[in-house]
């Protein structure tokens, strides 16, 4: 899923590291290139484009690639470029901070779909900012917003980012146990049509299939299935080359577990 | 999702104990546990480290195998399983565990409590005496985890009994003590499973539900609600417990063991959940919805009209009456010691 953050930060830069096999190198060599951006953005701050791109690759970074005290800051940035790259675009959107949440879900409707891309990059830094901060209670606070977020992303254009939404929305929607008021049914068919558009290339979507869905409702031969796919399919597809790598070491990881899990 | 690091939202669940699942032929040391709380969170975290404990300390004669998630279904489906030998134990609510040992619901009488010190007072007194009771109905416990104090949630404010009678309320699908306790305030109230709550206030089925500020944020429904009545409605706590013959057919040192191991996480986990409920109002003031405070007059109606529900609790199967003595009487004795300021 990581996959998703890194997606539109700006064609020279997410191509570079969409397409790298070596997440180290990766790792290592990003803080240039989040440098660079900020500097970009520094001198252009009413760009949206380069402010989607900052909340992307900002969030990417912090959730894959740094320490946990890190990611807090880091998503935090991610949080607020995106944030500015909507209002920019739909001006009503400048307010929503501690909007309510009713508020929120009809003032989303009127978010077109022009506006895709910092919809998608605003709710990717939110995301990003959420899970670093998943031990406060204002993380689980949010969630409900971030995903209205995200249906409204959904609704606008479901191909976007090759099925991306489907995969965070297949995501939120199996962290909770049906007992809970979660509904896993819902979960499986998102991730089914994320993978449906992304035409299997995706491997980070199984993984998470796997990890979230499979585990969630017990499906152990679903789990084993998905992952032995990704461990048997190539990593290099244009685009989700670096987040393949990284699916392939989970799926390994996950599939060691498996036994002792179920 | 966002990263290697798997986002866990672990503070979710805390306090919030359930239970659930499937298995198949097991050992003495081989003990099979469901809860509802799905992995990852913070509770499945904390039994997981100290089964690994218990693990390493018995020479891998004692495991403990988790299913989460409600993959068991329901308290009493996992009674089931435990009774058909599929499971031994689990995490439940108390009034889930009221069916095989009635002293479990005594805690939920609504109102029972006015403050978190009172309850501290109870615990005290009542927890052992609760445990031992449960042990005598199958069940060894290793500590108690509290769920909180469940407070009102509605979109209009709500300071009295009156108030409450012109709004259509929840009451929990099986919860015969709530249902109770509605019918003798004169209420009418909705029954509907939890799941189904978020619904019932987005259509307007039901107006009024009630929930610890834990509950409410992990249920979401803190986003269709606008008012909360900060009043100790009811007090709520999980129990981890496994069959007796299953604890019993352990190596004494290995039972030891496991007892103080299991009891050191969950001691820590119940002091922690008061702390998450405190943080979880704080974020729910934050979220918008708006704290109502209820005067004292309004208080003593809220007692006085509750109370005549005592000696209906009598008559009741499903109430150890004796423990409820021993409890009313740790209680009297607290607040006779600790008389509340005068009003």
């Amino acid at each position: 899923m990581v996959r998703l953050i890194g997606a539109k930060a700006g064609e020279a830069l997410s191509a570079a590291i969409l397409n790298q096999s070596d997440p180290e190198l990766v790792g290592s060599g990003m803080p240039a290139y989040l440098l660079i951006l900020d500097g970009l953005i520094s001198q252009r701050p009413q760009n949206p484009a380069l402010l989607s791109a900052g909340a992307q690759l900002f969030a990417l970074y912090g959730s894959r690639f740094a320490t946990a005290e890190r990611a807090v800051t880091l998503s935090d940035k991610a949080r607020r470029y995106g944030e500015k790259s909507l209002c920019l675009v739909h001006q009503p959107a400048c307010h929503w901070r501690n909007i309510d949440y009713d508020q929120l879900v009809t003032e989303l409707k009127g978010v077109d779909v022009k506006s895709i891309g910092p919809l998608y990059s605003y709710a990717v830094g939110w995301l990003a900012n959420l899970q670093a901060t998943s031990s406060d209670w204002t993380a689980v606070a949010e969630l409900p917003w971030v995903q209205a977020v995200l249906d409204r992303t959904l609704e606008l254009d479901e191909t976007y980012e090759h099925g991306a939404v489907h995969g965070y929305l297949g995501i939120l929607n199996s962290l909770r146990p049906p007992a809970l008021g979660g509904e896993p049914d819902i979960a499986r068919q998102h991730f089914e049509r994320a993978i449906e558009l992304s035409q299997g290339r995706d491997l980070s979507i199984k993984v998470e299939y796997a990890r979230r869905y499979a585990r969630l409702v017990f499906d152990q031969e679903l789990h084993d299935r998905l992952l032995n796919e990704v461990l048997n399919s190539p990593a290099e597809a244009p685009g989700f080359t670096l987040f393949n790598v990284l699916a392939k070491q989970e799926a390994q990881i996950l599939l060691t577990t498996s036994k002792e899990y179920f | 999702m966002l990263g290697r690091r798997a986002a866990c939202f672990g503070r979710w669940w805390v306090g919030f104990a359930l239970a659930a699942l499937c298995a198949g032929t097991a050992t003495a040391a081989d003990i099979k546990l469901a809860s509802v709380a799905p992995d990852g969170s913070r509770w499945i975290g904390q039994m997981r480290a100290g089964a690994e404990e218990v693990r390493m300390r018995t020479g891998g004669r004692v495991t403990f195998k988790f299913y989460p998630g409600g993959v068991m279904g329901n308290d009493a489906q996992v009674l089931r399983k435990i009774r058909a030998g599929q499971l031994h134990g689990g995490a439940f609510t108390s009034g889930g565990l009221a069916e095989r040992y009635s002293g479990m619901s005594i805690y939920g009488i609504p109102l029972l409590f006015h403050s978190q010190e009172e309850v501290d007072a109870v615990r005290a007194k009542i927890d052992p005496l609760m445990a031992a009771g449960l042990d005598k109905a199958g069940f060894v416990s290793f500590g108690f985890t509290e769920g909180g104090f469940a407070n009102l949630l509605s979109n209009e404010p709500i300071h009295s009994v009156e108030e409450m009678k012109r709004k259509k309320v929840w009451v929990p699908e099986g919860d015969q003590m709530s249902f109770l306790a509605m019918q003798t305030m004169g209420l009418s109230p909705v029954v509907l499973p939890v799941t189904d709550v978020l619904t019932g206030l987005q259509t307007g089925l039901i107006e009024i539900t009630f929930a610890s500020p834990v509950t409410a944020l992990v249920l979401q429904w803190h986003t269709k609600v606008k008012y909360i009545t900060v009043l100790p409605l009811s007090y709520s706590m999980g129990i981890f417990a496994i069959e007796k013959s299953t604890f019993s057919a352990l190596m004494p040192a290995d039972q030891q063991i496991v007892r103080e191991v299991m009891g050191r996480y969950l001691g820590k986990l119940d002091r922690e959940a008061r702390d998450d409920n405190r943080k979880a109002l704080e974020v729910l003031a934050k979220s918008g919805i708006q704290t109502v405070t209820v005067n004292s007059t309004d208080v003593e109606g809220w007692r006085q009209t509750i109370e005549s529900l005592y000696p209906k609790l009598r008559t009741r199967s499903d109430v150890d009456v004796p423990l409820l003595d021993q409890l009313l009487t740790v209680l009297t004795d607290y607040r006779r010691a600790h008389p509340e300021p005068a009003h």
